[in-house]
């Protein structure tokens, strides 16, 4: 649930990154992290074992004024995707406003990104969600691999879920597709927030004298 | 619906956060939710409050289901004494948190004293807030607009080149 603070004139929205162990969840943050410009972006802090591998969550919080008159900070966490941690992928879902659910397209691990997305869908609804409701963008990662299924038989597997979901294909250490997923997930956050927080009795006149 | 507190909302709990760190003799306090959220927060500028919240929020959580998996149900603060500063964390209620940092020189016991009635307090104007919401959604304080943002949001910058 994303929060509003009309006193600092401040969004808060969640954005979490979800997907099988190794897939390429904590590169996309690293990658932001580096390439973004500096006034956009707060520290990167990764709770990680020895071997680089998320122990708790990575969180990195982006800002932008992408609502007029409100700072929108856009909380960005990834979690880890070993099968053993699925109470922190728990707690890291609460409250989540956007979801990009990294794949890897290499073809033996077609079976465990199957079982991270239903694990996802599990997850949403034990906390009462659901990906009817809460906006969400597919990343096939690293392309550049030979041994990878096609794009298409990545969607087959993982938007089928009626209408189809927004999809990027990525290279995440080369910084391929990386924005692209992050700009798509941020459009979809902040419509869906603005289509939540419009009362539909209001009509387009009365909208734009509210504004002003 | 978002949660949102206006600024009579934040300016009440301010004022209590204010309360708290003068008679506990903490340096800082803050409110988050356990999603991350810092919803106020005082005395903790120097550090980072987003980062605190997303940290203490997991913390949190994470020492409840501890709790919980030894048969505690009772589970409501956590504290960890490091050897300059300490940081109390305890239950505003089932969504939120309230987060005080403290110098050795204060006691945690003091901080104890004070951090539930505090948390009360808070808790009381929270529920304010939410009766509002609900009763108010017809009429909203403002309507949301999108920033035309030409190409991304967020685009690489220019003058970083990746080492790959
Ligand atoms: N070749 C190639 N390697 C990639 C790609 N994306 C990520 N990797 C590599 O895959 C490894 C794991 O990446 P991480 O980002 O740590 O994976 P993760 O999803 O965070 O993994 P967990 O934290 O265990 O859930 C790293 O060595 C990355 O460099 C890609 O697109 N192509
Ligand atoms: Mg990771």
């Amino acid at each position: 649930m994303s929060f509003v603070n009309y006193a600092t004139r401040e969004i808060q929205l969640k954005i979490v990154y979800y997907g099988c162990g190794l897939c390429g969840k904590t590169t996309n943050l690293q990658v932001i992290h580096e390439m973004v410009s500096p006034d956009a972006k707060g520290d990167l802090t990764s709770l990680a074992t020895s071997q680089d591998r998320t122990l708790f969550f990575d969180f990195m919080p982006l800002v932008a004024e992408a609502i007029k008159g409100f700072q929108t900070r856009f909380q960005m966490y990834t979690v880890p995707g070993q099968v053993m941690y699925n109470m922190t992928r728990r707690l890291v879902l609460r409250g989540v406003d956007g979801i990009v659910f990294v794949a890897d397209s290499q073809w033996d691990k077609m079976a465990e990104n199957v079982e991270s997305f239903n694990n996802l869908l599990e997850n949403l609804q034990l906390q009462g969600d659901s990906l009817d409701t809460i906006p969400y963008v597919i990343q096939h990662n690293k392309r550049d691999l030979t041994n990878i299924a096609p794009v298409n038989y990545l969607e087959f597997l993982l938007n089928n879920r009626g209408k189809r979901r927004p999809s990027t294909t990525s290279i995440a250490p080369q910084g391929k597709g990386v924005f692209e997923t992050l700009n798509m997930i941020c459009r979809l956050v902040l419509n869906n927030f603005i289509r939540e927080n419009t009362p539909k009795s209001v009509n387009k006149e009365e909208k734009d004298l509210v504004l002003m | 619906m978002a949660f949102a507190l206006g600024k009579n909302d934040v300016n009440k709990i301010n004022r209590v956060l204010r309360e708290l760190l003068d008679q506990s003799e903490s340096t800082g306090c803050l409110v988050c939710d356990h999603s991350g959220y810092v919803l106020a927060q005082q005395g903790v500028d120097t550090q980072d409050p987003l980062l605190i919240s997303a940290l203490g929020a997991g913390v949190f959580t994470a020492s409840r289901e501890l709790a919980r998996i030894l048969g505690e149900d009772k589970f409501s603060a956590v504290f960890h004494q490091g050897e300059k500063k300490s940081i109390f964390i305890c239950a505003v209620n089932q969504d939120v948190l309230l987060v005080v940092i403290f110098t050795n020189e204060a006691s945690v016991g003091l901080v104890r004293l004070y951090a539930g009635p505090a948390a009360d307090a808070i808790r009381g104007t929270l529920e304010e807030v939410r009766t509002r919401i609900d009763t108010m959604q017809e009429a909203p304080e403002y309507t949301f607009v999108l920033n035309d943002s030409k190409g991304g949001l967020f685009s690489k910058n220019t003058d970083a080149t990746k080492g790959q």
